[in-house]
């Protein structure tokens, strides 16, 4: 917390008062973190081993926004900063490197143009005063509006993928030379305006974008579409960590939906997603079946949906029967002040989740309570 | 030989005396009678004076000595006494014996003199019978000859007789055939038979060929005889005996007949479509008032009776022909069902229904009458298990057809009609559809259980399961048809065989609506009646340890369509929403907001969204109740400082330049109550607007969130909601939260904006009041 206070103001202070406040009144058992700023985008730092860790960033369209380094502390009580950093625009999307702990990249905007990079969080940086991050790699052949910036989930790999409103970039990042080249480029095509992405943690070169009206999958070799699924207004997209060909996607107004990918056609399961916007959807990297979900409703979901051979029979007949089948529904965190946008497991501690509400509200919870139901 | 004569004499009478007299004779006459005398023993033998052994001195000694005086005297006139009689008897028996002497020596005497001169006799009646039989020998040997020839006279007389018949045969045959005698003309050719099969060939050619063209003739008639109709049964059994006789080929007849009754049997056949013809058109409602059996069953029956009359004449004449005409029955029968089951697909009344049934049960009782070994009742009764179950089934499926189209109907025409009664006809045409379509089947089944037709009877326990389970399955058909129809299933895993709307149409937002309450409507009314009239009138008294299994559990039901109703009521929130999202989407993207140009209007997505919402309340107005909780109406001046007072409030954080304004939301937020913008969604008028308002409102602002403005993009954004919220308090009634959202939204925008400095109070009023002048204009 030392770290911590040296950059907080008065008003800082306040806030972390009303939060712990806050924390008070709901008398629920996560533990929370206060933002500066309102913000969008948290991740898991899955490279680091010894530690759970999360990096988030912020939005703020007029003031100086920051990249806050957390980690839960030894006892798992409560969250400390470890790192702050700040950044030269709002940060839309932030994204961990999966194999360097120092490693992430941003996507951000000045209010008029985007931007993408790739930051280093340079060596001892708990000794310096005011760490400055150093920009490995600037990813700028884009044009549009940029969406997300993509790593490869399940290990090293030197290749970036970025999404803009137009394009797919596949990027080979030197880290050592601290270059990004462009590797390949595809359009998506007339009025397919891409909105994100997912990157099968699978298949090293199949990657999934959401659009408009479908989502589109690619095959990174040739950089072309392979297979897609026709349904509008899907808004993110996550692959199952754990089974092959299983994408879950979550949708504006109707909620989550399951699929198989080989079978595109048809959902696998439905799940009635949030009241209002379903925004992110995020499964589990251990537990099968395990989603959850964040909402323009502010709420946080927690499902257990697994998309097992079994349920595909009766997973049509979900509307028949409600009573039948037990509520996939397993838990709702109801105690955020707005919009949670942010939403990242922990993989090192995968009963551990962090959501970040647009308020700046970083909340860490547990599901282990909901995980012995199995 | 007159000792002989003594003893038979001596047989007759046996008193005492006699046999005394008997004994004494015996022993005189047989002296060794008692030569084995016995030693006298004192006192048996003083008594057996007639013995041998008898010893008188003895018996004196004995005599005195035992005897006083007094019995010796009564011994001695006893005795004397005795004596006398014996003397008497002896002397009567002396002279008997010789008075039979006398006469036996007489008879002796005259036999001997009659017997002399028999013997020449003797010898003249043996000479006059061997003359009399030389001379019947000599009779005898003459007549031989003549009769003989007279035999053999006889004999050709009988042949010519017979030759006779034969030459006459032809004639007599046509005879017979001129006067029908055909029984006659058989036994007669029967007769010549064996001469034509002996002399056939020679003699008797002409005779032959022209008997057997008779007896061509009379087969051929006989033939006619038995296929014709108008002959009594009688008449043709006889017939075919006597083709039978004839040794014609009676099987190839039978297959004929067999195959005549067949074609009588389409003949039936035809005759009854034309009769489920004219059933059809009794079901049409200008005819319904007539009773369906009194036209047409009686021609039916009447062809039935021939039918069932053929089949019995056919038994008589070919008694062993069961296992076809058995078969020829049951086709009948099979058939029967058959034509009802074609009707049943199409749709008949109950009492049409039952009217065919019962013919057709009418039809099987005469069968079984004829043929009761066709065992027809069982077999219709299975036939008529399954065409039962059908028609329920199938009346199940016309009913949620009906539904559906009541449905339907609206969303064929929904802009023919006055839009703002299509929905509530909709909703009350299939209310209607439903409660009346479920008591018509109830009444329609009521009828099948209380009739007593023989074949229902005993389905009767069926019937009571199949409507059970019958309403069960409706239900859950209805709760599918129900979700299919308001586009929430995905049509490609259903069947779409019976949906009419193709699934790729666009489903009619209303409609979803009138399904929701629909289903309310079922869970509240409809499913506690159905199941009070069933409890009244199928409770299944015989229905037995399946009845679980089938029973109607209307609990289960009301909760499906529970749910339903919820899951509909969200659907439709969710469509409406979804539209305006669209259009919010819509605007969001189009514009370079960075380089907005200053506000002259407010947007025409305002305009849009107010239509939508008016849409949306015409729908839920035709719809849903009004909801309990009605605040009153807050008025329009409090509205306008409402806003003023936003706006004073929007300043103070825009001078401090956003500094503070994060911490101000915050604290703001902290001291606020929590605005529970998401509550459950009541099916009530405000409750369904206020939603769909709150979660538009959400959207905007969080379009407006993904987004950065420039001052005059914040501009825009605050007149927009500025006309907004006033014209929202002119639509529906203004919640706290709707406010809270409308907060928000400029809250967002500002947030969202390089340099927000809000349009001055006294422009955007303005703006606003020649905005409402317009639409107002527009609206008149």
């Amino acid at each position: 917390m030392v770290s911590f206070h040296r950059f907080v103001s008065i008003k800082k202070k306040v806030k972390s008062w009303s939060s712990g406040a806050a924390t008070m009144q709901g008398g629920y058992s996560g533990i929370g973190y206060g933002l500066k700023y309102q913000s969008r985008c948290i991740s898991d730092v899955k490279a680091d081993t010894d530690h759970t860790s999360f990096i988030t960033g912020t939005l703020s369209l007029r003031e100086e926004n920051e990249v806050h380094l957390i980690r839960i502390s030894s006892g798992g009580t409560e969250l400390i900063c470890e790192g702050l950093f700040s950044h030269p625009n709002e940060i839309w999307d932030l994204a961990s490197c999966p194999f360097d702990q120092r490693i992430f990249s941003t996507v951000f905007s000045n209010g008029e143009s985007y931007g993408a990079a790739i930051w280093q969080i340079p060596e001892l940086y708990g000794q310096l005063n005011s760490p400055q991050l150093e920009r490995i790699a600037s990813l700028d052949e884009h044009v549009g509006k940029i969406n997300c910036v993509l790593w490869w989930p399940s290990g090293r790999h030197d290749k970036l993928i970025s999404i803009d409103d137009e394009n797919l970039f596949l990027w080979t990042l030197d880290c050592s030379k601290k270059a990004a080249k462009v590797q390949s480029k595809q359009s998506s095509g007339m009025l397919h305006y891409l909105s994100g992405g997912a990157w099968d943690p699978h298949d090293i070169n199949a990657v999934a974008t959401t659009c408009e009206s479908s989502v589109q999958f690619w095959d990174l070799r040739t950089m072309k579409k392979t297979n897609a699924i026709e349904r509008a207004h899907i808004r993110n997209a996550n692959y199952d960590m754990k089974n092959n060909h299983i994408l879950v996607t979550a949708e504006d107004e109707s909620g989550i939906h399951i699929w198989d990918i080989r079978k595109p056609k048809i959902p696998v399961k439905e799940l009635p997603g949030h009241t209002h916007w379903t925004w992110t959807v995020t499964c589990n990297p251990e537990y099968d079946g395990l989603i959850l979900s964040a909402g323009t409703d502010s709420t946080v979901n927690l499902w257990m949906a697994p998309a097992s051979a079994e349920d595909e029979a009766t997973s049509e007949s979900i509307a028949e029967s409600p009573t039948q089948q037990a509520d996939p529904l397993l838990n709702s965190y109801s105690d955020y002040e707005d919009s949670v946008y942010g939403l990242a497991w922990s993989s090192r501690e995968p009963w551990i989740f962090a959501s970040l509400s647009y308020d700046g509200r970083v909340v860490v919870e547990s599901v282990k309570p909901f995980l012995s139901r199995k | 030989m007159v000792e002989r004569e003594k003893t038979r004499t001596d047989d007759v009478p046996l008193d005492d005396k006699a046999k005394r007299m008997r004994d004494l004779l015996s022993s005189f006459y047989n002296p060794d009678h008692s030569s084995a005398p016995k030693p006298p023993s004192d006192y048996e033998n003083l008594d057996a004076i007639n013995s041998t052994s008898f010893d008188p001195d003895h018996y004196m000694n004995v005599l005195v000595q035992k005897s006083n005086l007094e019995g010796l005297l009564r011994r001695h006139v006893e005795m004397a006494a005795e004596i006398k009689n014996l003397d008497t008897d002896l002397q009567m028996l002396v002279y008997e014996n010789y008075n039979k002497f006398i006469s036996a020596t007489d008879a002796i005497k005259w036999m001997k003199s009659n017997i002399v001169g028999m013997q020449a006799d003797m010898e003249q009646l043996l000479d006059k019978i061997m003359s009399v039989q030389s001379r019947s020998d000599g009779v005898n040997t003459s007549l031989f000859e003549k009769r003989e020839h007279i035999e053999k006279l006889h004999r050709t007389r009988n042949l010519l007789r017979k030759v006779q018949f034969i030459y006459d045969l032809p004639a007599r045959l046509s005879k017979c055939i001129k006067s029908e005698a055909y029984a006659d003309a058989v036994k007669f050719y029967i007769g010549a038979m064996p001469i034509f099969k002996a002399y056939g060939d020679s003699s008797f050619q002409d005779c032959k060929g022209a008997s057997e063209e008779a007896i061509v003739t009379v087969v051929k008639n006989l033939q006619a005889k038995l296929f014709s109709d108008s002959e009594s049964i009688q008449a043709r059994a006889e017939a075919a005996v006597l083709l039978k006789q004839l040794d014609f080929p009676v099987h190839s007849l039978q297959a004929k007949l067999l195959e005549k009754l067949e074609q009588s049997l389409g003949d039936l056949q035809l005759k009854t479509v034309r009769i489920e013809n004219i059933l059809r058109e009794s079901n049409d409602p200008s005819k319904q008032g007539k009773p369906f059996e009194s036209i047409p069953s009686t021609g039916h029956e009447v062809s039935v009776h021939g039918f069932a009359e053929a089949i019995r004449a056919y038994r008589v004449i070919f008694p062993d022909s069961e296992s076809q005409l058995i078969k020829l029955a049951q086709n009948l029968v099979i058939k029967h069902f058959e034509m009802i089951k074609q009707c049943v697909k199409r749709r008949i009344s109950s009492a049409n229904f039952l009217g065919a049934l019962r013919t057709i049960w009418t039809d099987v009782l005469l069968m079984d009458e004829v043929l009761s070994e066709a065992s027809l009742a069982d077999f219709s009764l299975e036939a008529g298990q399954v065409t039962v179950k059908k028609y329920v089934a199938s009346t199940f499926t016309y009913l949620l057809q009906d539904i559906s189209d009541a449905l339907l109907k609206v969303k064929v025409s929904p802009k023919e009609e006055a839009e703002e009664h299509a929905l509530k006809l909709a909703l009350e045409a299939s209310k209607k559809a439903v409660l009346q379509g479920s008591m018509d089947l109830l009444l329609d089944f009521r009828q099948l259980l209380d009739d007593d037709l023989g074949l229902l009877v005993k389905l009767r326990e069926f019937i009571v399961d199949w409507v059970q389970k019958g309403f069960q399955d409706f239900f859950r058909a209805l709760d599918d048809r129900f979700l299919l129809l308001s586009g929430r299933k995905n049509p490609s895993s259903q069947d779409q065989g019976l949906s009419e709307g193709a699934p790729g149409e666009k489903v009619l937002v209303g409609i979803v609506l009138v399904l929701a309450q629909l289903s309310v409507f079922f869970e509240q009314t409809t499913i506690p009646r159905i199941s009070e009239e069933i409890a009244a009138s199928f409770s299944g008294d015989g229905a037995r340890g399946y009845e679980n299994e089938h029973a109607f559990a209307s609990g289960e039901i009301r909760q499906i369509f529970r749910s339903a109703a919820e899951k509909l009521l969200h659907h439709y929130i969710n469509m409406r929403t979804q539209r305006v999202s669209t259009l919010l989407r819509k605007r969001f993207t189009t514009p370079n907001w960075v380089k907005h140009k200053e506000p002259r209007e407010v947007h025409m997505f305002v305009d849009l969204f107010v239509q939508e919402l008016r849409a949306v309340q015409s729908e839920v107005k035709q719809i849903l109740p009004v909801g309990l909780m009605r605040k009153h109406h807050r008025s329009d001046s409090n509205g306008s400082t409402n806003s003023s007072r936003s706006n004073a409030l929007l300043d103070d954080r825009m001078t401090q330049k956003g500094r503070s304004q994060l911490l101000e939301t915050h604290l703001a937020k902290l001291f606020k109550q929590k605005v529970e913008i998401f509550t459950k969604v009541e099916s009530t008028q405000e409750s369904v607007e206020t939603t769909i308002v709150k979660l538009c409102l959400k959207s905007l602002q969080e379009f407006v969130r993904l987004k950065t403005f420039n001052r005059s993009g914040f501009q825009q954004i605050q007149l927009d909601v500025q006309f907004l919220r006033t014209i929202l308090r002119e639509i529906i009634e203004v919640e706290d939260a709707i406010d809270f959202l409308l907060d928000e939204v400029i809250v967002a925008a500002s947030e969202r904006c390089f340099d927000p400095v809000p349009l001055e109070p006294p422009i955007l009023d303005k703006l606003v009041q020649v905005k409402l002048a317009r639409s107002k204009e527009q609206s008149k």
